[in-house]
């Protein structure tokens, strides 16, 4: 799992957060619990003593210490009620103690005796020598003759702590659940919310220049993802516009080159033909005819691709065989390399089938063998593959020629780019002849790209669709 | 013969009706559509050059207009888009041929001369330059009685040259009408042929035919001169 994404972090929160609330509320609810069932029972234990107190004792001159005794017997029976009952003279001597409880929870005559407070009434909790602890209220009997008596009504804290501990197991218990629900239920809320995100991430993917027109969905939530997928959609239409502006500004700027260059080229065409023309200036005038020949092109040049960029660019759409296609072009081209001395192996193989405009896809097929037959010096070779690979069709041109140095490799498919301009400045073109075989592999939902290495050759690769089989 | 043109950049239409008339035919200029209409509704011509983008009537209607109301008349159309999809367009809504801008003027006159000479089919079987023969029937060269064998594409090329003799023919032209478009960018194959060409029937002969005219292109001539 990833633990940096919004998702583990949102839910290892939630968890942690839930975990700390959790305990501090427990810990409160056990405190307080404890607390009320202790005053509860202290309470209780009190009101007894008073009792015992305020009515037996009130004048235990008159009635005699032994009815005191009978009397609490017959009316608290505290062996019964598992109560611990015990009356001190004055002079620290026991007058009464309740005798083992029916529970046998403590042993009345190893409760130690109070101290000497001075109260006239007062609670403790007395702990055991066995663990155990009692809580004791105590009231001092001001009677009539006879001293203050001080009387002692406790009981075993046992049930209250027993509670309290079933309730802290309990707790217990509950907090691992609680922080894994907490986490669960953190997770999947972060999921929910989240999954527009992913949806938006793999759209966002596949938009690239050539389908700027598309845009991401918009969840219609209400949310912070709504608004960041509109606003995002806000900029890829800006973006659309700023590239559609500078695509129609090339095609544009092409299209009104058009007439004043077919001018310059009439007039200076006009001139070449004048009979009576001095050598040197026949000769200038076809230096600046060669220059406008080569302007025209780049403008031809420049708005195709201005062209294919727009999607504008199968105008038929037909299947055809790709292998069949290089080989006839191949062999149109062969004097050429011929010319050079070098050696252009067609491919050989069966039929490949891809969809496409058979004018656009030759015009890939001659530049990438008049590159080749460019590039390698006499005496080389050049090797043409068709082949079909999974469901694409690969057409490959390899060459042994003079290589492209590394640092160039990613800009050769580059508008204008050409390796080494000393080297390549005698050599015909503008540096549109790849840019517009990638622009047209693009356009056909394909792509084109190449190994190279100095001094050993460079391999261009052509990958199309396949057809469907019918 | 009299052309009109229509084309509203007054140095194109210049230059052209300036080519033309120095060709020895008749030339009406318009620079608009309106104009245009105007003219080609009055007079009678035999060609129409017009331009695709015009102001006003665009070319394409004018284009109609002309269809309609003279079935016959040949029309070259310029065009600035050099996309098949607006060929195919022109075509249907009547054209005869299309020049793409820019263009050479060779290729303009070329084409012009083509489209005047449609329906006479003066386009003769033998076509001679010098001591040069061409038979176009069976496909044959010879010069000078001695008979020449060559590749289907130099006989292509040779036989284009040979059909505008003592113009010269510029590479890219050369390259749409004996390759295909997609060659298009691809004049060093036309050096290559060319010399190949030229091996042949020019090398083995005191008098050289094929003429490298510089900026310009080839030329087929059997005289001297530009």
């Amino acid at each position: 799992m990833n633990t940096r994404s919004i998702r583990f972090r949102l839910s290892a929160w939630h968890a942690v957060l839930f975990a700390g609330v959790f305990a501090l509320l427990g810990a409160l609810l056990y405190a307080k619990v404890k607390n009320y069932l202790d005053d509860a029972l202290l309470e209780t234990q009190a009101r007894r003593a008073r009792q015992i107190a305020e009515t037996l004792l009130a004048n235990p001159a008159a009635t005699g210490e032994e009815y005191v005794v009978r009397q609490i017997r017959s009316l608290y029976a505290p062996e019964l009620g598992n109560r611990f009952i015990r009356v001190t003279r004055a002079d620290g001597s026991v007058m009464y103690v309740s005798g083992p409880p029916d529970d046998q929870s403590f042993d009345p005559s190893k409760v130690p005796a109070a101290s000497q407070r001075r109260e006239a009434e007062f609670t403790r909790q007395e702990s055991l020598a066995d663990g155990r602890s009692m809580l004791i209220a105590a009231f001092r009997a001001a009677s009539a003759g006879g001293g203050p008596y001080l009387v002692e009504v406790g009981t075993s804290s046992e049930p209250v702590d027993r509670f309290a501990r079933h309730l802290l197991v309990l707790l217990a218990l509950g907090y691992p659940l609680v922080v894994a629900l907490a986490g669960v239920g953190g997770y999947i809320v972060a999921r929910n919310a989240l999954r527009p995100v992913e949806t938006i991430a793999v759209k966002a993917e596949i938009i690239t220049l050539h389908n700027l027109s598309e845009r991401l969905p918009v969840a219609n939530t209400g949310d912070e993802l709504e608004r960041l997928s509109i606003a995002l959609n806000h900029m890829i239409t800006r973006l659309d516009e700023a590239l559609g502006n500078s695509r129609r500004f090339v095609a544009d700027a092409s299209h009104e080159l058009r007439t004043p260059l077919t001018v310059i080229q009439g007039e200076l065409e006009a001139i070449a033909s004048e009979e009576n023309l001095a050598a040197d200036i026949r000769d200038r005038v076809g230096s600046i005819l060669e220059e406008v020949e080569r302007l025209g092109k780049i403008v031809q040049k420049l708005f195709a691709l201005s062209r294919l960029d727009a999607g504008e660019a199968q105008e038929e759409w037909v299947r055809l065989d790709l292998a069949e296609l290089v080989a006839s072009t191949a062999e149109q081209m062969l004097l050429l390399a011929e010319d050079k001395r070098i050696g252009l192996a067609p491919p050989s193989g069966k039929a490949v089938h891809v969809m496409g405009d058979r004018a656009r896809l030759k015009q890939v097929v001659v530049n990438l063998v008049d590159n080749a037959v460019k590039y390698t010096p006499p005496g080389g070779s050049i090797q043409l593959r068709v082949e079909a690979e999974g469901p694409n069709a690969m057409f490959e041109v390899a060459d042994t020629g003079v290589g492209i140095p590394v640092a160039d490799i990613p800009h050769v498919f580059e508008r204008f780019f050409r390796v080494d301009r000393d080297r390549s400045s005698n050599i015909d073109g503008a540096g549109l002849g790849l840019s517009i075989v990638k622009s047209i592999c693009t356009a056909h939902g394909g792509q084109v790209d190449v190994e190279s290495a100095v001094g050993s050759g460079s391999r261009f690769r052509v990958t199309l669709p396949l057809a469907g089989s019918n | 013969m009299r052309i009109l043109i229509v084309e509203d950049g007054r140095k194109l239409a210049e230059m052209a009706s300036r080519g033309l008339r120095a060709e020895h035919y008749a030339v009406d200029v318009a620079v608009s559509g309106e104009s245009g209409w105007a003219l080609a509704s009055v007079n009678d011509y035999d060609l129409i050059v017009l331009d695709l983008g015009l102001p006003g009537i665009s070319g394409t209607e004018l284009l109609r207009r002309i269809r309609g109301r003279n079935a016959k008349v040949p029309i070259l159309v310029l065009t600035a888009r050099d996309a098949t999809s607006s060929k195919v367009e022109c075509f249907e809504a009547g054209a005869d041929d299309y020049v793409t801008k820019p263009f050479a003027f060779a290729e303009f006159i070329v084409r012009v001369k083509a489209l005047l000479r449609r329906g006479a089919s003066d386009q003769s079987n033998v076509v001679r330059v010098g001591d040069l023969v061409l038979d176009r029937l069976e496909k044959q060269v010879s010069r000078g009685g001695k008979r020449i064998e060559l590749t289907p594409k130099e006989y292509a090329l040779l036989d284009y040259l040979a059909a505008h003799p003592g113009r010269a023919l510029s590479r890219t032209m050369i390259v749409e009408h004996v390759w295909d478009q997609s060659f298009e960018g691809l004049t060093n194959i036309v050096d290559v042929y060319v010399r190949h060409l030229r091996a042949k029937i020019d090398d083995p002969f005191p008098v050289k035919l094929i003429k490298t005219v510089r900026g310009a292109g080839y030329r087929l001539s059997d005289s001297d001169g530009a």
